[in-house]
């Protein structure tokens, strides 16, 4: 093992990557895409949804609520029709999303000790817009309710219902609190599987790694020269994301860096393993490419990145836990938003520890099998 | 001509190679059948063959990059399948293919095989003096290897290839793809590096070629079939008179022709088809009756020159014992017989 040697070969290899502009260019560009990709367009909170309000009532309860709503940062007040065939063709044309509908009475009933109901009319045509949009002012409604009921000393039993929703570590529902920290892990994944996966087929390829082999550089020293320049990548990729996050995207911090970095040292030994695997078992660098995307694909998608694993069914809940991604996900998760501390994360490390060993051994193994070939 | 019995010898030590049932096995496929031969130091050897014959698998367990099967192997008087590291040092090797970096310049290929070889900065220096002087790239070190022509690719790649002012130096079809012009400058690039006692190992296709060569090796399906100068080689050769046959469907012609009374041999030859004929049959008349037998079968445009053997043609008559009766011609060469390589680079 010649270290002046693997020195050579990381040389060669910052070389090539310098003269490759579309590989530079798709590692520096690529983070800052997935962030605003993921931090803004996927994960984007419904804010400032244009709303009518339809105050029929024109009392201070109903003055009350239109305050709640303007205030809650959801809403953006848009127009005030005069009565409900006004609103109509401002929904039609999209023109508001949500409508709050305050029928005339609310004061009185509410004064009489009956419920009284307040309508919430939500453009139903974006699911999502509607379902957060609905749910945020279900929200406000409840928590009006519940003021009051203590304000006037009311019983449980008076006007309106406590719908209060207490949320943990996330109260300010930010999906971008969730997201970010996953993409971290998915950010690595993404550009280490794609890079180590060319890596080697492309010297295969171009006969480089046979003229090499010739010379007394070893399996070995090629590895360890030919992975490192893309580890450093990697690295300085994922500390760019999770600064980034936690700066821009102000994403709680609660854990600590130790913590991070082990799991995200271990999570990156798997990848470069399966990376490596792909480039040993492809022929061609299409080979290679299609390869990576059938794995990454569901890796994914199953991984409770984007999509989380309890709204799965249940016949793929067990699969979710073959995906590293998965355990590399929870750990983030937890360090980043919950702040759990080490002894929490044991069994995410512990799992990562096997898939890491293992992969990589079979990585390994492979390599002086099809480089000996 | 008849191959040297050195099967059951030890290996000569002194040798620059040395090579005692030396066999390589893919799974089923036995690439390399059991070899024996010596390559005297300072000698230009020709190693000769089809493709997939053997040729590049033996290069490469003789370069320490692949393991052996079974058999014994000493390069420059070491055990070069258990110890290639001592090897490799000492050896140059020369793909046919350009297989030093492309998106690197010529100055960071050369220093990256120096550094590779551990070159002091003074011996680089002088090595990378002698390269670009030799490859006719001085004032042009600053240049991505990609934007370079084939001629002087293939001098560079000799130039790494030599950088460590190897002992023995291995060239898997050098010249392919190159023009006759830069072939014969190659070649004496070659012999200069022969006469300062380098031994060269070189695969061929180019009869004219392997003429160069002090000694020839013949291999095919893995087995050595024959092995001598290249002027026993051209003598057995030199009995030969060869048509070429250009039609449409060189197939069903071949069919037709190796069922011919005066026809000793035919077989397939990239399109055409070479007919190997009697010589005490005329040529002209030979040609004549040819044509018009190809053309009452309905073969349409025919073409029938006379041309002179190549290594191919050589390989033919080397190998014919092997392939029994002409009704086997076309079966056999679905089993790899020689056919000239399509150019590749």
């Amino acid at each position: 093992m010649s270290l002046h040697r693997i020195r050579l070969i990381m040389w060669k290899e910052f070389l090539q990557l310098r003269r490759d502009p579309l590989l530079l260019r798709l590692i520096f560009i690529m983070p800052i895409v997935q962030l605003i990709f993921f931090g803004y367009v996927v994960s984007a909170d419904v804010r400032n949804l244009a709303t009518a309000i339809v105050d029929l009532d024109k009392t201070a309860i109903s003055r009350e609520l239109e305050a709640d709503f303007s205030g809650s940062g959801y809403f953006t007040i848009e127009s005030y029709p005069q009565s409900e065939p006004e609103l109509q063709p401002l929904l039609d044309r999209g023109e508001v999303r949500v409508a709050i509908v305050i029928p005339e009475g609310t004061q009185a009933r509410l004064d009489r000790g009956e419920i009284a109901p307040v309508g919430i009319v939500v453009d139903g045509s974006d699911s999502r817009t509607a379902a957060v949009g609905s749910s945020y002012a279900a929200q406000i409604v409840a928590r009006m309710n519940a003021d009051r009921i203590t304000q006037q000393g009311l019983a449980l039993s008076g006007p309106g219902i406590d719908a209060r929703v207490r949320v943990l570590f996330n109260p300010s529902l930010r999906a971008v609190n969730t997201m970010i920290p996953g993409l971290v892990a998915a950010i690595l994944m993404l550009s280490v599987m794609a890079i180590m996966s060319q890596a080697v087929v492309r010297e295969r390829e171009s006969g480089t790694l046979e003229q090499m082999f010739v010379t007394p550089i070893t399996r070995g020293e090629y590895l360890i020269g030919k992975v490192t320049p893309y580890v450093l990548l990697a690295t300085l990729q994922m500390s760019v994301v999770a600064l980034v996050g936690i700066f821009w995207f102000r994403v709680p911090f609660h854990g600590t860096v130790i913590e991070v970095a082990a799991g995200l040292g271990l999570f990156m030994v798997t990848v470069i393993g399966l990376g490596l695997l792909v480039s040993l078992a492809s022929h061609t660098r299409q080979q290679a490419q299609q390869t990576v995307l059938f794995i990454m694909m569901p890796m994914m998608l199953l991984s409770g990145f984007i999509f989380p694993i309890e709204s799965m069914p249940a016949a793929l809940v067990p699969v979710t836990y073959l995906m590293p991604l998965t355990w590399a996900v929870l750990l983030l998760r937890g360090a980043f938003v919950k702040g759990v501390g080490f002894s929490a994360i044991v069994p995410e490390l512990a799992v990562l520890a096997i898939f890491a060993v293992v992969i990589f051994s079979v990585a390994l193994l492979a390599t002086r099998r099809r480089l000996s070939e | 001509m008849a191959i040297a019995t050195l099967a059951g010898t030890a290996p000569d030590t002194a040798a620059a190679i040395s090579v005692r049932g030396l066999t390589k096995r893919f799974g089923e496929f036995t690439a390399v059948d059991g070899i024996d031969f010596d390559v005297p130091r300072g000698q230009v050897f020709g190693f000769l063959g089809p493709n997939g014959s053997g040729k590049s698998t033996t290069i490469r367990m003789l370069t320490g990059s692949l393991a052996a099967s079974a058999g014994r192997a000493h390069v420059l008087g070491e055990d070069v399948l258990a110890h290639p590291a001592r090897v490799q040092r000492r050896i140059g090797y020369m793909s046919q293919k350009f297989t030093l970096f492309k998106d690197l310049t010529v100055e960071e290929n050369l220093r990256f095989y120096a550094g590779v070889y551990g070159l002091s900065a003074q011996q680089y220096a002088n090595q990378r003096a002698y390269v670009l002087e030799m490859a006719d790239l001085v004032g042009r070190e600053k240049e991505l290897t990609a934007n370079l022509s084939v001629g002087w690719r293939r001098r560079l790649a000799l130039g790494t290839a030599t950088i460590h002012s190897p002992e023995l130096l291995f060239l898997d079809e050098p010249t392919s793809g190159v023009d006759p012009v830069a072939r014969r400058q190659f070649w004496d690039l070659l012999y200069d590096l022969a006469n300062q006692g380098v031994t060269l190992f070189v695969t061929t296709h180019y009869m004219e070629e392997a003429s160069h060569c002090n000694h020839l090796a013949f291999i095919y399906r893995g087995r050595l079939v024959a092995e001598g100068t290249p002027q026993e080689i051209r003598e057995r050769a030199t009995g030969q008179q060869i048509l070429e046959v250009t039609v449409a469907n060189p197939d069903a012609a071949l069919e037709l022709i190796a069922k011919l009374p005066q026809v000793a041999d035919a077989y397939l030859s990239g399109d055409t088809v070479h007919a190997v004929f009697q010589a005490d049959v005329g040529e002209q008349v030979f040609a004549e009756s040819l044509i018009a037998e190809l053309q009452s079968q309905g073969f349409g445009e025919v073409s029938v020159v006379p041309v002179e053997a190549t290594i191919d043609d050589v390989f033919v008559s080397l190998v014919s014992p092997e392939r029994a009766t002409p009704a086997r011609v076309t079966a056999s060469r679905r089993r790899g017989r020689p056919r000239p390589r399509r150019r590749r680079e």
